[in-house]
């Protein structure tokens, strides 16, 4: 039973679509405890814990997915026209209960103006922000969209201490800097940037920038897409 | 705004229907729905229920979980709604699913949900996404129903005037145009509209409607061309693969068409009419071994699905019996058990269908003969003649696949009697004429016929590179196989004749050319060989004058 051929990283890839389909199931019995128990729940710690790793882990998942699907050469953007501020309010949407658990308080503020971008590849990369956003921020997360140099710009902003030097860039991330070593694998960076750079038209494709300041006063998350 | 009543509360007017096996999911979003100022809301757990429900009631959005355990799927019903017209165009169909990634729904991409909810679905989620719905619903309501009503060019005139005042919906309303003129036949405007919004962008949706115009214009390299390129860039667009494949089939290429089918189905294997297509391709290919496998998939596929349909199975049975056709090998026998049994779950699957068992015992004459069980093949032949003695009451397909058998049993006088009578019936159907032209050419197994058409080629090889006896003899084997093909015998006269102009006076090679031609006695006018015929026999007589 030498050479059994097997296929190492299709088997990874299923068992993570499996993973990630149970942590669906997860995180919808999640929601509906909160809204069935809302008073009991509704400032626990423990339980806004809970579904926030759990939410974590399953944009994890979405993005080895991704990723997978980007090594095998089997994603593309399909890229439609949106209206932008919708695209946002809706997606925000999704994060909202446990953002009301949290305490943490959300604006939008999009020009209204369409967008270019694939909705599905735009949502992952926008999950694993506001998570992101939702771990460093204080009290204050707010999404901007507008129009800068013929590019759609659509950015994250938090109120907390803000992005540590060694990870502020600009531009695109390639494989290989993603440092396994270190707490951060910056996974969610390198799905972002690829998703970005999926987003091509003619000679100019996307890229995500990352600074602090913002009119929020900490890290601020930008994907420019052409 | 003069309604102001419905604009506070857009939910409130409408009739909804919640499909979930899962009782907590329903009464959940019963719960949310309620909750967002829905009133009319019916909960059912399954798709005999949903199709009941619609039948007798309207609905105006539909929320339904893609999996539902054993049976039909989320995708089932709505193929099912929307082709039996249960659902109207400007009644929403939301699919609710478990995936993050689309694929698995993507089966038959002909009817489309209008949205895809992705579970967890929260309250907030719900809201937001069915009320952006609804008043895009709202909006183009007055599209939609001119598109029920088959009023086209009026629904095209509502999109040209809504264009510049609902920027909002410029992608639906730009898609609904292209496709509009496209089904009016007006090419002209369909390729306009889509150059327009290529103008601004590269979109793929736009690319896949240009080819399509492209296509229907006959413009078959340049559709070719677009979609290769479409492909190049994004190799999981699958609608650009069957339509590439089109493009393939009209240029002439079935074998490259075969190829991107087969690439789609690696990507998407669910699709069934993509199946279906594959199957009919490899069979006219013949690549039975791969058409075979594509009628399982798709009488697989069709087991819960609308396009079921009797067809399939009885192109898997003949399919196999071709296969298993004079191998008497266990893989050879086995394919003949699978043939008829294949056979037999159509018949008691579309037990109420007219003919049923007669084109079923058709082929499982077939089967029997092939694997040399002649006493069984009589039997049944015996059996069945008398129904199909009256031939002028038999369609074109039933009665090919009778001649067929009837070859197949020896009765080839009977065959050639049955196809002379029905090529005069069907002298107007060139695609029927083709066919019988077929048999009556080849009117031998699956293993022959590849032998004798690989014997064709070869010959023809020969032919141009300049080697006439080789040629000959090639032809020659081939004809000992299927002697009254008219193409064969037609090659073979031809090289014979060369051969007479290098060395002039043999008598034997015009007497072997008279022979072939003599064959061909019977040919029909209406036969595609028939010119060729007339000429090569003029010119024997002027060459044995």
């Amino acid at each position: 039973m030498k050479d059994q051929n097997i296929d190492f990283s299709m088997v990874l890839a299923s068992a993570v679509h499996d993973m990630k389909n149970s942590l669906g199931m997860l995180l919808n019995s999640l929601d509906e405890l909160r809204s069935e128990h809302e008073e009991s729940l509704g400032e626990s710690s423990r339980f806004n814990t809970l579904q926030y790793e759990a939410e974590r882990m399953h944009n994890d998942l979405v993005q080895l997915l991704g990723i997978y699907r980007l090594g095998e050469n089997n994603l593309s953007a399909h890229i439609e026209e949106h209206f932008v501020p919708d695209f946002l309010s809706e997606h925000l949407a999704r994060h909202n209960p446990l953002l009301q658990g949290l305490g943490i308080d959300v604006s939008v503020d999009a020009e209204d103006i369409n967008g270019f971008f694939d909705e599905d590849l735009l949502t992952g990369v926008l999950n694993n922000t506001i998570n992101n956003a939702i771990r460093y921020t204080r009290s204050r997360i707010r999404l901007t969209a507008g129009e800068r140099d013929g590019y759609l710009v659509i950015g994250v902003e938090d109120d907390g201490k803000g992005y540590p030097d060694s990870m502020q860039h600009t531009g695109t991330l390639n494989f290989k800097s993603l440092d396994f070593k270190s707490g951060s694998t910056s996974l969610g960076l390198f799905f972002a940037s690829s998703v970005a750079r999926l987003h091509s038209e003619g000679k100019r494709s996307g890229s995500i920038k990352l600074h602090n300041g913002g009119s929020l006063g900490g890290g601020v998350f930008e994907i420019w897409l052409p | 705004m003069t309604d102001t009543k419905a604009d506070a509360n857009p939910f409130g007017k409408l009739n909804y229907l919640v499909i979930d096996d899962f009782e907590n999911f329903r009464l959940s979003i019963r719960q949310m729905l309620r909750s967002c100022g829905a009133d009319s809301i019916e909960l059912v757990s399954n798709a005999s229920q949903a199709i009941q429900h619609c039948t007798y009631n309207h609905v105006d959005v539909v929320l339904c979980d893609f999996n539902l355990g054993e049976g039909k799927n989320g995708q089932h019903i709505l193929e099912d709604l929307r082709y039996k017209k249960l659902l109207k165009r400007s009644s929403l169909f939301l699919m609710v699913t478990a995936e993050t990634s689309k694929e698995m729904v993507m089966g038959a991409r002909e009817y489309q949900p209008d949205a895809y909810l992705t579970k967890p679905i929260n309250r907030a989620v719900l809201e937001k996404r069915l009320s952006a719905l609804i008043s895009q619903r709202n909006t183009l309501m007055p599209i939609n129903r001119e598109i029920d009503r088959e009023n086209y060019p009026e629904a095209i005139s509502l999109c040209l005037q809504m264009l510049p005042r609902q920027p909002r919906y410029k992608t639906w309303l730009m898609k609904t145009l292209g496709d509009l003129y496209f089904q009016l036949g007006d090419l002209a405007h369909a390729l306009k509209t889509f150059d327009d919004v290529l103008a601004q962008r590269e979109l793929s949706w736009a690319r896949l409607g240009r080819c399509k115009v492209l296509l229907a214009n006959r413009s078959f390299d340049q559709a070719v061309e677009g979609l290769r390129e479409l492909i190049a860039n994004h190799p999981d667009y699958m609608e650009a693969y069957d339509l590439l494949a089109e493009g393939f089939e009209r240029q002439g290429r079935p074998t490259q068409a075969q190829q991107v089918l087969e690439k789609a189905i690696e990507h998407s294997p669910n699709a069934l009419l993509r199946q279906k297509h594959l199957a009919q391709l490899a069979g006219s290919n013949q690549d039975l071994e791969t058409s075979s496998e594509a009628w399982q998939r798709t009488i697989e596929l069709g087991t819960h699905s609308i396009h079921d349909n009797s067809e399939h199975y009885l192109a898997l049975g003949q399919a196999l019996s071709d296969l298993s056709e004079g191998n008497l090998e266990e893989e050879g026998k086995e394919k003949a058990r699978e043939a008829l049994t294949v056979l037999k779950k159509m018949e008691k699957r579309f037990e109420a269908e007219e003919g049923i068992s007669l084109r079923s015992q058709i082929v499982q004459c077939r089967v029997y003969a092939g694997q040399s069980q002649d006493k069984e093949a009589t039997e049944i032949l015996e059996r069945i003649r008398p129904k199909l003695d009256n031939a002028a009451a038999l369609d074109a397909a039933t009665g090919l696949d009778y001649a067929k058998t009837l070859f197949r049993l020896g009765h080839e006088s009977d065959a050639k009697a049955l196809l002379r009578e029905m090529s005069e019936r069907f002298s107007n159907e060139p695609d029927i004429l083709q066919k019988i032209e077929s048999l009556l050419d080849e009117p031998v197994g699956f293993r022959q016929k590849i032998k004798a058409r690989t014997l064709n080629r070869d010959g023809i090889k020969a032919f141009e590179a300049g080697n006439l006896q080789e040629a000959a003899e090639i032809f020659s084997k081939a004809l000992e196989i299927v002697p009254d093909h008219a193409a064969l015998n037609l090659n073979l006269v031809q090289v014979l004749m060369k051969e007479n102009d290098n060395s002039p006076g043999d008598a034997e090679l015009l007497k072997r050319c008279q022979t072939c031609l003599d064959r061909l006695a019977g040919l029909p006018e209406q036969h595609r060989q028939h010119r060729r015929y007339i000429a090569l026999q003029r010119k024997l007589k002027g060459l044995m004058v």
